[in-house]
């Protein structure tokens, strides 16, 4: 039984394609939807750049999550909106542990060679560590 | 005219292209900067005889000042007070000895391993003793540890770190005349008077498309770092303590705080770090590496030997406690501008300030690459499968 489905989301569009899927879950599964937004801190930071970087980062993301809940169209799932800071792949799966979710769904998308050579792709890492089933939305291009 | 605007569109263009690297690499744009500065400075300087970067013009050297000045009042006005106050004590201890160790210890590397004199050397233990308190929030913030006691110490002990940085390289030169005690006459008068006369002056005659605020704040920061400079001092050790006293105030007005970003990262910081990148001697520290990468070493193992410990007594996690303290230990803005400093006042060689320089911008590299590779919490070791 699929109680809590988490979907990764930063209005990208493989995000989008992910939250679609995700929406069609939650419907089919009467779930409630938890759709976190995880606002990425420079990987090499400064002192008070870093400070702006995550300030607007986190007002971005904060205005995009109130404007997806006229995404999710009608009728509409019980859903949960949060933004976090972090690397998205330890955020999403510390927030699934957290929250006892039962379905993870990220989309699938490249990365700088730095970001891969530092933590790998971010749907790889979630598979691996994830406490429940994940599902990864790939782009037909990918 | 033309020289100028001419110099003015190269450097532009260099903080341009050093910006978008930043942007690809998801680095700080001070650390790109640098490196571009050095490398332009390496092919532009060696075809045109360094006469096109002109990195000492004086027009140059007042927009570089100034962006160190505005960015380490910016940093100053980071500070949470209400956390500092009740904290201040188990902060103290922490924060002096994340600044002690590496001082002492890197000092003890230049004069002893390297040679150095001895005011080089303190300069050297100044350089590489600082912490960015952005880059720690950053990861308290990722473990969820902002609000507890452990990560409000800990955020705390940082601002301890770089004031006793700043007070270091402000009075560890200083001369010790009549001068020094008008200068801190002078500051101790604005930093009890600033807190309220600012405020107040805000609410009678702010908030207007003049930007009003800004010419208030630089005014104060460019008289003060005008009285220190004559007292031999550093401009940047009463703007850090102007930033600190008004974090309260001018530091929870975030659109007065973003305006002041933009100027400061939009204008005056790409020439401060382009200029610091341009004065580094790329031959010089490849004929001598030794001493960046004893300077590295040092700061690196004193800072986790300083601070590592202290995570420890407070209960962090393992894991978490090691990735804390490997941060700890970046510390681009301070860490150049101690170094820089030393050049202008020929405390340290171009040779001496090249190794410095690629210390303090390596130990921003290289204990986040350790960190990621070693001690990243449990969910992001390497993947056991592949998708």
């Amino acid at each position: 039984m699929i109680r809590k489905i988490l979907v990764g989301y930063d209005a990208s569009d493989s995000s989008e394609r992910a939250l679609a899927f995700a929406v069609e879950l939650a419907r089919k599964f009467n779930a409630e939807l938890h759709i976190v937004a995880v606002s990425r801190p420079p990987e090499v930071g400064d002192d008070v750049e870093t400070s702006a970087v995550m300030e607007q980062s986190r007002r971005h993301f904060r205005r995009l999550l109130d404007a997806v809940r006229a995404k999710v169209g009608t009728p509409p799932p019980a859903c949960v909106t949060q933004v976090l800071v972090g690397h998205p792949a330890e955020q999403m799966v510390r927030y699934a542990e957290a929250n006892d979710v039962d379905h993870i769904i990220v989309g699938h998308r490249g990365h700088t060679v730095f970001e891969r050579w530092l933590i790998g792709s971010v749907a790889r890492q979630v598979i691996a560590y994830a406490p429940c089933a994940v599902t990864v939305v790939r782009s037909s291009k990918s | 005219m033309t020289e100028i605007w001419t110099q003015s569109a190269l450097w532009i263009g260099l903080a341009l292209v050093a910006t978008l690297l930043a942007i690809g690499l998801r680095v700080a744009t001070a650390l790109s900067e640098i490196v571009v500065g050095t490398i332009a400075q390496l092919l532009i300087g060696a075809t045109f005889a360094g006469a096109l970067m002109a990195a000492d013009a004086s027009w140059l050297k007042f927009l570089a000042g100034a962006g160190a000045i505005l960015l380490t009042f910016l940093a100053g006005a980071e500070l949470d007070p209400a956390v500092f106050r009740k904290e201040w004590k188990q902060a103290g201890l922490i924060g002096l000895v994340s600044f002690a160790a590496p001082f002492f210890g890197c000092a003890a590397i230049a004069r002893w391993l390297l040679g150095w004199d001895p005011q080089a050397s303190w300069l050297a233990g100044i350089a590489m003793s600082t912490t960015s308190v952005a880059v720690v929030y950053a990861v308290m913030l990722e473990f969820g540890l902002n609000a507890t006691h452990y990560g409000k110490v800990v955020l705390a002990a940082c601002f301890v770190t770089d004031l006793a940085t700043v007070v270091g390289l402000g009075l560890l030169f200083a001369p010790f005349t009549m001068k020094t005690v008008v200068f801190a006459g002078a500051g101790i008068a604005s930093f009890v008077v600033l807190p309220w006369l600012t405020p107040w002056f805000f609410r009678r005659f702010g908030n207007r498309p003049s930007e009003l605020e800004a010419k208030y704040l630089m005014l104060w920061l460019f008289g003060l770092g005008a009285l220190a400079t004559w007292a031999e001092s550093e401009a940047v050790l009463p703007a850090y303590l102007v930033g600190m006293v008004l974090a309260g105030t001018v530091g929870k007005d975030h659109a007065l705080i973003r305006r002041l970003r933009t100027l400061t990262f939009g204008l005056l910081t790409p020439f401060y770090f382009i200029r610091a990148g341009s004065l580094v001697s790329l031959p010089a520290l490849a004929a001598a590496p030794g001493a960046f990468l004893l300077l590295l070493a040092g700061k690196l193992l004193t800072k986790v030997a300083g601070v590592y410990p202290v995570t420890h007594a407070l209960r962090s996690p393992r894991q978490e406690g090691m990735y804390t303290t490997l941060l700890m230990s970046t510390g681009l803005t301070f860490g150049t501008i101690s170094a820089l400093f030393g050049l202008s006042h020929d405390i340290v060689t171009q040779a001496q300030y090249s190794a410095l320089v690629a210390a303090v911008v390596a130990s921003a590299v290289v204990p986040t690459i350790i960190a990621n590779a070693f001690f990243l919490p449990r969910h992001l070791l390497p993947a056991k499968e592949s998708p």
